[in-house]
């Protein structure tokens, strides 16, 4: 683990050292700092061991693990006494666990580490990783243990924090809330918050917000959440987190009056968070708490008082777009569009009032209003013509009119020539997946060159008209010319042998398959395929997983 | 008269010792609280108070016929019951499951003998007092009605519902005696089936799965090479002799070796000899138990070869005595298993869907838990499988997440160490996964058909592949009767 240096000029250079070393352990996105050597370390060790250990942090870093293990196994044969020495065994270790070797991790690595070198900094590193492989095996009972000993014996370092982290973790599997909520008060409000921690300290106190609101106590959600963040974004966070505890608790009858004595408590903490002053930010501030109080009386089901709300915020501030579209989101939640299209079309910025009314009226499948809405906005905005128009085309497509909408795509292909490849393509995917219109669509894709995307689509067209011989034709072509799409386009050469009642084909296609790519999915189809439509047992495939 | 039946000594005693019977026959069936050795003596009594009975009844056979049915129809359950038991002490299966199943079939047939005859004889009484009641009327005895050759008049006279009379209305107009005997029929075999139905659902018809007896090492299959020299004549040699030896330079002998093979140890666990589990019986052996579920086709390879190949394998690779059949049993039949005595493995595959009730959920729940039985997983065939049975174990074990198994995993080693995870087709990925309980693997899921390489043609995977799938088969089967190994003794030293 790399040890906190004290805050000297060296900081940044030992850090940018250090990131030379570090290697991403692929375990866990949260383990990553943990299998570092500090540069003050690395400084001891003399030229040949560097050497040894760089060899093998290559082989690392190249995720070749077998071949890292063994040269960190030289290193230790070589360097017993060395500082690099149980860093080289934690690596072993971690070289192990890549390997799915995970007990001898355990038992001759990691706790090798503690034996042999109980006070070096890998030490405190092996003692969760410990914790972490048995977790990852599924020994609950050990990981448990072997966390709750990183925690009372490192209780400053980094570990700490991984471990209460997964401790949560396991207390949500067992369901043992207690626990949980113990780790993320830890987390919360003990932790010393830095660079490595802040995330998982941050996610523990959402967390823990979340699940006080849930038990109705609004108090101690707040608090939480206060470690983490500022007085101005203080309201915004805490109705994002008490939003649906309310909205599930007034939507149940049984508790329905629990829900909303939560809600008052919220309404009454955001009123008292209103500054009296009426600076930019102050108004800004006491703004953002009124639309607070109006979700919260949204989510606590009480209409009439969120209109009142946006009313008194009207007359406090005066009506502007953002008002506006606040209240028109929540007419809108409320099935009322047509109020909501009303607020919309209030808007100042006339433009992005046209744009939701639009979307609104998208919403409700009501294309053609959609359409005349973004019009509007072609003779407004001069500046976005390409945006609204491939809108309104979007509009076309999906109101069941597509000759309307390749007629606009192809407005643009020529208005908007540097994207003119990307306008092909939604014409040639309009005519084969909206028009049907197979043999102009393949003249589309074709002119497009993002292979092998348009080959596959070309190929789908060519079994739509039952050409099947060219759909095989260009199946073929993406095997030889696209690695990575080769067993998908194989299966499929073996179902468009199907389709065209060669059956022999089909199956020889998908033994192909089994035989070729053992190891992909589309393995798997074509194995399955075999067995249930021709009752062929023998299907060539079989891998190992190393 | 009831009265005076009730107050005789003799049905006192006939009903104490059917008190005790059906007590001690329910406890050895459901319960099993009281010894062993208690049952038997209680079933020993009252079947040889059954037989002092029957034989007390054979004296007056010829005055009164029905007693003597009635004494041996009765005293044939306490005899049946004592066979039974003694047969499941001795550990005789086989014979105990035939017997249970011919006691069955003689008790069914008994009771329709009596059904028939209380029919025949209450219909015969209702014919005689209708026959007189109609020719009272005319004034004429019945004795001359019958000389006269009069015969009864079936029309009807009065609407009646007893079963018992021919003459009730819903036998018909028309063959009403034999309309009678066949509902007659029909009813008692309906009773019977449902009461059979119920006396097994509530575990009463129950089996047992006895694990081979034996002992040996959870240890890696490792073999032992002994070299033994083989120590050749020596020559002395007279270099002045007339005879000329060329001796040859010590290079250039040749040492003759001869290398003795074997198993270093045996594949088994506990201490007894032979290769088996401690806790196991001398009739037990090895069962191959496949788990029907609705919804899907539970019954993939099933009967043709892959179960069967690979309980044989298992068999020839640790000694271990193997049932020659594979079997299957629905997942409400694992109830029938008792604690101690239930599979120590289920093996479940398919590829299409899977569906369980409540009650499944909980019987599999039991099973793994309860009974300390392990699921054996295997995806014959689609990624929704993988998806529904992970979601099956979610409902079965809420509590326990499923964890990709490492390679060097105990069920990864012992017997056969395997280097990798062998799989047909990767239907469920690559990885196998496993459900611990107490560091106990549950469940163990194979997401890549490791069944189609049991079959007869492998499915065509390479050697390697269908030999590791072998190696992989037996590992987990051994780890399951293993762990139940384990569990019996820890249970024995409990008790």
């Amino acid at each position: 683990m790399a040890r906190r240096t004290t805050a000297n000029g060296l900081t940044c250079l030992l850090a940018g050292l250090i990131a030379s070393v570090v290697v991403l352990t692929g375990l866990d996105a949260h383990a990553a700092q943990l299998d570092e050597m500090s540069l003050e370390r690395w400084a001891k060790l003399r030229e040949v061991e560097r050497y040894q250990l760089n060899i093998a942090e290559k082989y690392y870093r190249e995720k070749n693990y077998k071949v890292a293990a063994s040269e960190y196994e030289k290193f230790l044969s070589l360097y017993e006494t060395s500082e690099g020495a149980p860093y080289s065994l934690l690596k072993w270790s971690l070289c192990m666990m890549q390997q799915k070797k995970v007990n001898t991790a355990v038992k001759e690595g990691f706790q090798s580490v503690i034996d042999y070198w109980p006070d070096s900094p890998e030490a405190v590193s092996s003692a969760y990783f410990i914790g972490q492989a048995y977790k990852d095996m599924g020994e609950t009972r050990k990981a448990k243990k072997a966390y709750e000993a990183v925690v009372e014996e490192h209780p400053k370092e980094l570990v700490t924090v991984y471990a209460l982290v997964d401790l949560a973790d396991l207390a949500s599997i067992d369901g043992d809330v207690d626990s949980q909520v113990a780790a993320w008060k830890k987390l919360t409000f003990d932790v010393e918050r830095n660079r490595e921690s802040q995330n998982h300290c941050v996610r523990a106190s959402q967390s823990l917000a979340a699940h006080c609101f849930a038990n109705s106590r609004f108090t101690d959600g707040v608090q939480a959440l206060a470690t983490t963040y500022e007085k101005d974004q203080l309201p915004g966070q805490v109705l994002a987190y008490a939003r649906r505890p309310i909205s599930d608790l007034t939507g149940d009858s049984a508790t329905r009056s629990q829900g909303e004595k939560l809600a008052d408590q919220g309404i009454a903490w955001a009123k008292q968070q209103i500054p009296g002053g009426s600076t930019e930010e102050e108004t800004k501030l006491a703004k953002s708490c009124w639309y607070v109080v109006a979700d919260l009386y949204a989510a606590s089901r009480r209409p009439d008082k969120v209109v009142e709300t946006y009313d008194a915020i009207g007359k406090k501030f005066g009506t502007d777009d953002e008002t506006r579209g606040r209240l028109a989101g929540w007419l809108k939640s409320e099935k009322e569009y047509d109020k909501a299209r009303i607020e919309y079309a209030k808007f100042e910025n006339q433009i992005e009032g046209n744009n939701q009314i639009a979307y609104s009226f998208r919403e409700e499948r009501k294309w053609d209003q959609a359409v005349a809405a973004y019009q509007r906005n072609l003779t407004l905005d001069q500046e976005n013509q390409v945006k609204w128009n491939e809108q309104i085309a979007a509009t076309y497509r999906d109101g069941g009119k597509p000759q309307e909408a390749i007629a606009v795509y192809d407005g643009l292909r020529t208005s908007d020539v540097e994207n003119a490849e990307r306008w092909m393509w939604q014409i040639a995917y309009t005519y084969h997946h909206y028009a049907g219109k197979y043999k102009v669509a393949i003249g589309w894709y074709r002119q497009c060159s993002n292979f092998p995307s348009n080959y596959q689509q070309m190929a789908d067209c060519h079994r739509r008209m039952k050409e099947y011989k060219e759909a095989i034709i260009l199946y073929g072509q993406i095997i030889g010319g696209s690695e990575g799409t080769a067993p998908w386009a194989l299966l499929q050469i073996g179902l468009t042998h199907e389709d065209a009642g060669e059956k022999e084909k089909a199956i020889q296609a998908f033994q192909q398959v089994c035989k070729r790519f053992p190891k992909d999915g589309h393995a798997s189809q074509a194995h399955a395929r075999l067995q249930d439509k021709y009752g062929i047992t023998v299907t060539l495939g079989g891998a190992k997983d190393e | 008269m009831f009265q005076r039946l009730t107050s005789s000594p003799t049905f006192k005693r006939t009903a104490a010792a059917a008190a005790a019977w059906l007590l001690c026959a329910m406890d050895w069936m459901w319960w099993q609280k009281a010894p062993a050795w208690a049952s038997g003596i209680v079933f020993l009594a009252v079947a040889s108070f059954a037989a002092g009975a029957m034989v007390k009844a054979s004296k007056s056979r010829r005055e009164n016929p029905v007693r003597f049915a009635a004494v041996i129809s009765v005293a044939f359950f306490p005899m049946w019951t004592l066979v039974v038991f003694g047969l499941d002490c001795l550990e005789l299966a086989g014979a105990r499951v035939w017997c249970a199943r011919m006691g069955t079939a003689t008790a069914y047939f008994g009771g329709l003998a009596w059904v028939i005859w209380l029919i025949e004889k209450a219909a015969r009484e209702f014919d005689l007092k209708r026959f007189e009641q109609q020719h009272k009327a005319d004034g004429e005895s019945i004795l001359a009605a019958v000389l006269h050759g009069k015969e009864l008049d079936h029309s009807p006279i009065e609407r009646t519902a007893n079963p018992l009379d021919p003459e009730a209305w819903y036998y018909g107009k028309k063959s009403k005696r034999l309309n009678q005997s066949l509902a007659a029929f029909m009813s008692y075999s309906l009773v019977f089936f449902v009461a059979f139905l119920v006396i097994t659902q509530m575990g009463g018809c129950q089996e047992i799965y006895e694990m081979p007896a034996g002992g040996g090492e959870q240890q890696q299959i490792a073999q032992q090479v002994k070299v033994q020299k083989i120590i050749r004549k020596k020559f002395v040699v007279n270099p002045f002799a007339a005879i000329s030896f060329k001796v040859p330079p010590i290079d250039e002998i040749k040492l003759q070796l001869n290398e003795i093979t074997k198993h270093a140890y045996t594949v088994g666990y506990g201490q007894g000899t032979g290769a088996g589990f401690a806790g196991g019986t001398k009739l037990g052996k090895v069962r191959f138990i496949r788990l029907e579920y609705q919804g899907g086709d539970w019954d993939q390879d099933f009967g043709i070869g892959a179960d069967v190949n690979m309980l044989i394998e298992y068999g020839i690779r640790t000694q271990q005595k193997v049932e020659k059949v594979t079997e299957s049993r629905t997942i409400g039949e694992l109830n029938n298993f008792p604690i101690g005595k239930s599979p120590p493995f289920v093996y479940m595959t398919g590829q299409r869907s899977i569906q369980l009730s409540k009650s499944e959920v909980k019987t599999l729940r039991e099973f793994l838990l309860d009974k300390h039985g392990m699921l054996f997983g295997d995806n014959g065939g689609s990624r929704g499988w993988h998806s529904q049975f992970l979601a099956v174990m979610n409902q079965v074990l809420p509590n326990v997440r499923p964890t990709p198994i490492p390679l060097d995993d105990q069920i990864h080693r012992i017997p056969y160490q395997i280097p990798f995870l062998p799989y047909v087709a990767p239907h469920g990925g690559k990885e196998a996964l496993g459900w611990r309980v107490d560091g106990r693997l549950v469940c163990y899921y194979h997401p890549g058909d490791i069944g189609d390489a049991w079959t007869d043609d492998h499915s065509g995977v390479s050697p390697e592949i269908w030999e590791a799938c072998y190696q992989l088969g037996t590992n987990v089967i051994f780890y399951a009767h293993t762990e139940y190994a384990k569990w019996l003794a820890a249970r024995q030293q409990t008790d």
